[in-house]
């Protein structure tokens, strides 16, 4: 694969999106220090803080890469994919009542975190092969059927949250490549259709979940739990938040899963409305850089290939964000770039590698 | 070659999808917004509610002290096992754990966190044992939703001796709860159920200090943030002599009845008794059900206090009252006689005097000493209902005596007025021939008749009787009641009261080197008729009474002594009364090494 690094390139490296992801991984970083230093495992940081280190050099590998080189090989990565996921739901250990890791001696690798990478890639190359300004929804059902069978392999792990990603990704891209209006109302309508039908399918603790989203206090002490510590933290952070280390709902323990999903909890009631302000900012800024990117791109398949990423991390933003100020149900679904976890990390980090390449191309031939 | 792609569908939905990006993150600015700056004082509550849990200590009881300074009630330390359940992972681990540690059984454990209020632990033990703590401890990482606190537990070293006086504590009811005056209290509190322990709760109480500490989700202390420590309630001395009450319940073993003592001169009450009694140690760490009922249930009665709460028909002790009426109003002299052939026809009725033969003639001295009902009889139909109620009334009888006890009668001095509001039916003379002698409607409880006793042995001043001689807010007694009685009637009733010791029927009262003045009388159970039918019946037998004061001049102890059942005062509460008396006069100590022989020769009688 020619990986061509020349000063143009160099030269339209957009230090912006760069210098935000970083400050929201080093954010990550003190997050999970204020969250674990006095748990089990205080020097979990480190870890969190290597993987940073090891997430950005597959950034700038990433960045090197000729992205449509990558996109030549989609079925491939596709393929590899499937075969990944299948392993995965074949062989893995159960963790936690789910199969979703594969361990390679002594890390865990979670493969539907590279999937994501792998089917924005996929999405954008088929749909840029597409001649035609508008499409139908028949144009859509074939490259849709096999992300949707990404979807449903990760479904099956359970993991309902990277699953869902799957579908702002794909739509995203559907939609720049010119999927019509009516089209796209009908997929709404379909997609809902499909959660309607998949009601009767889903777990116990899904339901669960759910139900106490609606009414937190059925169940104060079960599903409910999450999203009142989680809203207690948030709103007990107030307008300048009580200090880092002092939150009384991440240092004593009451918010759960505050490393991973709820990290923004942490950093909600120890950095405040101001903290918030603050991280959603920078997010929003890695986003309009992304779609920035996007218009910027020398071609198509550049423009889809940033709008998948673009698609999954402002779902997955917006996603748990909103799940930790108990607005949406509580899902298993970490925070990109700050929740504690390395296939997330390197994912997310992957993925902005991409971008940075598209955009380091657009004059390039 | 280079082909530019035609980008303008795309570039203008990217806009779109900018503008989607810009309006989901302000959606989510505003929803924090509301949680962070407008919610964030309900929030912040909310937090500190988790991460803040008072702990109560509790304030020790004030300490009940006898005249002399003895502790009559006091407090020891106890443990308590505490559960904190609020963020236990696993309860129904815990609990299995706690019982089987504890001896406890899961269903009391679960049964009491089904009671629990939120965010209060809740006590799984009281009064724990040290292996119970010692076990505890070594569990202490499995177990860190447990805590021992130590409280003061209330005890009292007389066991059932002055119970009924005392008092008990326990736990506040939930009737209690709606009361104005344990207002501010918790659900759990002890508080004072009985006897001064339930009257000067509030003052005995003192103020529970607390601590706020502060604990991680699994419930465990991390830090103190504040401490108020408890005030101890204020120690109580009351006029009991512990000595004194050792003595009455010694000559009570085995009886039911009850006696009180009271200095003549103030009113101060030395000793209270009533048997059977039961242990307010069993009623601190919250009585067991069954032991309770058995209680509540008893037929003889425990919890009751006969003191102040056992209206009996006074028999002959009322002749005290009838005497001094009499004397009062002018309708005898100690010198008037009247002839006692053993019975009275009066009225169309018979009436009988005691044992039947008669007593011939007697003036006021005998009638008192042998205890003639005729001579009685014939004061009760000169003095008639009205002033023979006025006068019972003067000396306290019909209105409670106003001890700082709790639940005290009135007992019953019947007047016409009575009799036509209750029984719509005019009063006979022949009942006030009956009254006269302390039989019929009449009855008064053996503190009423104490009273009365002192009037007689202090002169002529009703005295308030009470058990508090000294609190922080002052005794409640007010000071004896002149009845403008004069002084040659009291010395005439005193000197018919010394000779019924000294020649009549309360001899088995008498001491050997004190002057005892005194009263025999026998309450009635049941109808003579029906006595006759079954005489060896115990519970048809007629109480006994003896009222007694010493010594003769300037007393000291006034008292009342009833034996249930007793059949005559003479025989059965007399001898009591010697025993109190001898105590209070130390004659019941053992004999100077000389006069040995003598004591022992005594003992083997």
């Amino acid at each position: 694969m020619p990986v061509g690094i020349d000063r143009r390139l160099v030269h339209n490296i957009d230090w912006v999106l760069l210098g935000a992801t970083l400050t929201l991984a080093l954010v990550g970083v003190a997050m999970v220090y204020s969250a674990t230093h006095t748990g089990r495992s205080p020097d979990l940081y480190l870890k969190q803080l290597a993987l940073v280190g090891l997430g950005t050099l597959g950034l700038v590998v990433a960045s090197a890469v000729d992205y449509r080189r990558l996109a030549d090989r989609a079925v491939l990565l596709y393929v590899l994919s499937v075969v990944a996921l299948l392993y995965v739901l074949r062989f893995a250990p159960v963790i936690a009542g789910t199969r979703r890791w594969i361990v390679l001696g002594g890390f865990q690798l979670q493969p539907s975190e590279l999937v994501k990478i792998a089917a924005a890639v996929f999405v954008a190359k088929v749909f840029a092969e597409y001649r035609q300004e508008t499409l139908g929804l028949r144009d859509v059902l074939l490259p849709g059927a096999a992300v949707g069978f990404l979807a449903l392999l990760i479904a099956r792990e359970p993991d309902l949250g990277t699953a869902a990603c799957l579908v702002p990704l794909f739509l995203a891209v559907a939609f720049l490549a010119g999927l019509r209006m009516r089209a796209v109302v009908g997929l709404a309508a379909v997609l809902l259709l499909t959660a309607a039908l998949a009601w009767p399918l889903l777990k116990d603790y899904q339901r669960t979940r759910i139900y106490t989203f609606l009414d937190p206090s059925l169940d104060p002490r079960g599903a409910g739990y999450q999203k009142i510590q989680s809203q207690i933290a948030v709103g007990s952070g107030g307008l300048l938040g009580r200090g880092f280390l002092e939150g009384s709902q991440a240092q004593l323990g009451y918010l759960p899963a505050r490393h991973t999903d709820f990290i923004f909890s942490v950093l909600a009631e120890e950095a405040g409305f101001v903290g918030v302000v603050v991280a959603l900012a920078l997010y929003l800024l890695v986003l309009w850089r992304m779609l920035e990117t996007a218009r910027l791109a020398r071609d198509r398949l550049g423009a889809f290939l940033v709008a998948g990423i673009a698609g999954s991390f402002a779902f997955q933003v917006v996603y748990n964000v909103a799940m930790v100020a108990g607005l949406v149900p509580v899902k298993g679904l970490p925070l990109p770039l700050m929740s504690y976890g390395g296939s997330s990390i390197l994912s997310s980090l992957l993925g902005i590698g991409l971008v940075l390449s598209v955009r380091m191309r657009r004059f390039a031939n | 070659m280079r082909i530019y792609e035609d980008l303008r569908v795309v570039q203008a939905r990217l806009a779109i999808l900018q503008a989607i990006a810009v309006v989901l993150v302000a959606l989510l600015v505003v929803q924090f917004w509301s949680l962070q700056v407008l919610r964030a004082r309900h929030f912040r509550g909310l937090a500190e509610n988790n991460r803040s849990r008072v702990v109560t200590l509790a304030a020790p009881r004030g300490t009940l002290l006898d005249r002399g300074g003895q502790v009559l009630v006091g407090n020891r330390p106890s443990f308590n096992i505490l559960l904190s359940p609020e963020h236990a992972p696993d309860l129904d681990r815990v609990v299995a754990r706690l019982a089987a540690t504890l001896g406890v059984g899961e269903a009391t454990i679960r049964e009491r966190l089904a009671r629990r209020q939120p965010y209060r632990p809740v006590v799984v033990k009281t009064d724990a044992t040290l292996e119970d703590v010692a076990a505890l401890d070594v569990r202490r990482r499995e177990l860190p939703e447990v805590t021992v606190e130590v409280v003061p537990l209330r005890s009292y070293p007389l066991a059932s001796a002055a119970a009924h006086a005392l008092g008990r504590v326990g736990e506040i009811s939930e009737r209690q709860l709606q009361l104005p005056e344990f207002k501010g209290l918790a659900q759990g509190s002890l508080v004072g159920q009985a006897g001064i322990e339930s009257l000067y709760n509030r003052e005995l109480m003192g103020k529970d200090g607390f601590r706020r500490v502060v604990v991680n989700s699994r419930g465990l202390e991390v830090t103190e943030a504040s401490r108020q420590p408890p005030e101890d309630g204020p120690n109580l001395t009351l006029s009991i002599d512990a000595g004194l009450q050792a003595a009455v319940e010694k000559a009570f073993e085995g009886r039911a009845g009850s006696a009180v003592a009271l200095d003549p001169r103030t009113g101060e009450i030395l000793a209270m008794a009533s048997t059977p009694a039961y242990d307010p140690n069993e009623f601190t760490t919250g009585i067991d059900p069954t032991l309770w009922a058995s209680l509540a249930t008893d037929p003889r009665t425990p919890l009751m206090n006969r003191v102040i709460q056992g209206a009996y028909s006074p028999g002959s002790t009322f002749k005290v009252i009838a005497a001094t009426a009499a004397l009062e109003e002018g309708l005898i002299t100690p010198a008037t006689t009247f002839y006692c052939p053993g019975y009275l026809n009066v009225y169309n009725a018979t009436f009988q005097c005691r044992g039947g033969r008669g007593h011939g003639l007697m003036d006021l001295r005998g009638a008192l000493a042998h205890s003639c009902n005729v001579y009685f009889y014939q004061v009760g139909i000169r003095l008639e209902i009205g002033r023979l109620a006025k006068w019972a009334k003067l000396m306290g009888l019909g209105a409670p005596t106003g001890v700082d006890l709790p639940h005290e009668a009135s007992g019953l001095m019947p007047s016409p007025e009575w009799k036509m509001r209750l029984f719509k039916a005019p009063w006979y003379a022949g009942e006030t021939v009956s009254v006269a002698i302390g039989q019929g409607q009449v009855n008064a409880t053996p503190l009423q008749m104490a009273r009365v006793t002192a009037v007689i042995a202090g002169g002529g001043h009703l005295v308030s009787p009470h058990l508090v001689k000294a609190a922080a807010g002052g005794s409640r007694a007010t000071p004896p009641r002149p009845l403008g009685i004069r002084p040659e009637t009291i010395a005439a009733v005193k000197e018919g009261m010394c000779a019924v010791v000294a020649e009549g029927t309360g001899w088995r009262a008498r001491l050997q080197t004190v002057a005892v003045c005194g009263k025999t009388g026998s309450a009635q159970v049941v109808s003579s008729s029906r006595l006759e039918k079954s005489p060896n019946a115990f519970e048809m037998q007629p109480h006994g009474w003896f009222l007694a004061f010493a010594p003769a001049e300037n007393p000291t102890i006034a008292l009342a002594v009833l034996v249930e059942h007793g059949r005559s005062g003479g025989e059965s509460a007399a001898p009591v009364a010697r025993q109190i008396l001898a105590h209070h006069f130390g004659l019941d100590r053992p004999a100077a090494p000389g006069a040995a022989g003598v004591a022992d020769a005594e003992a083997e009688d």
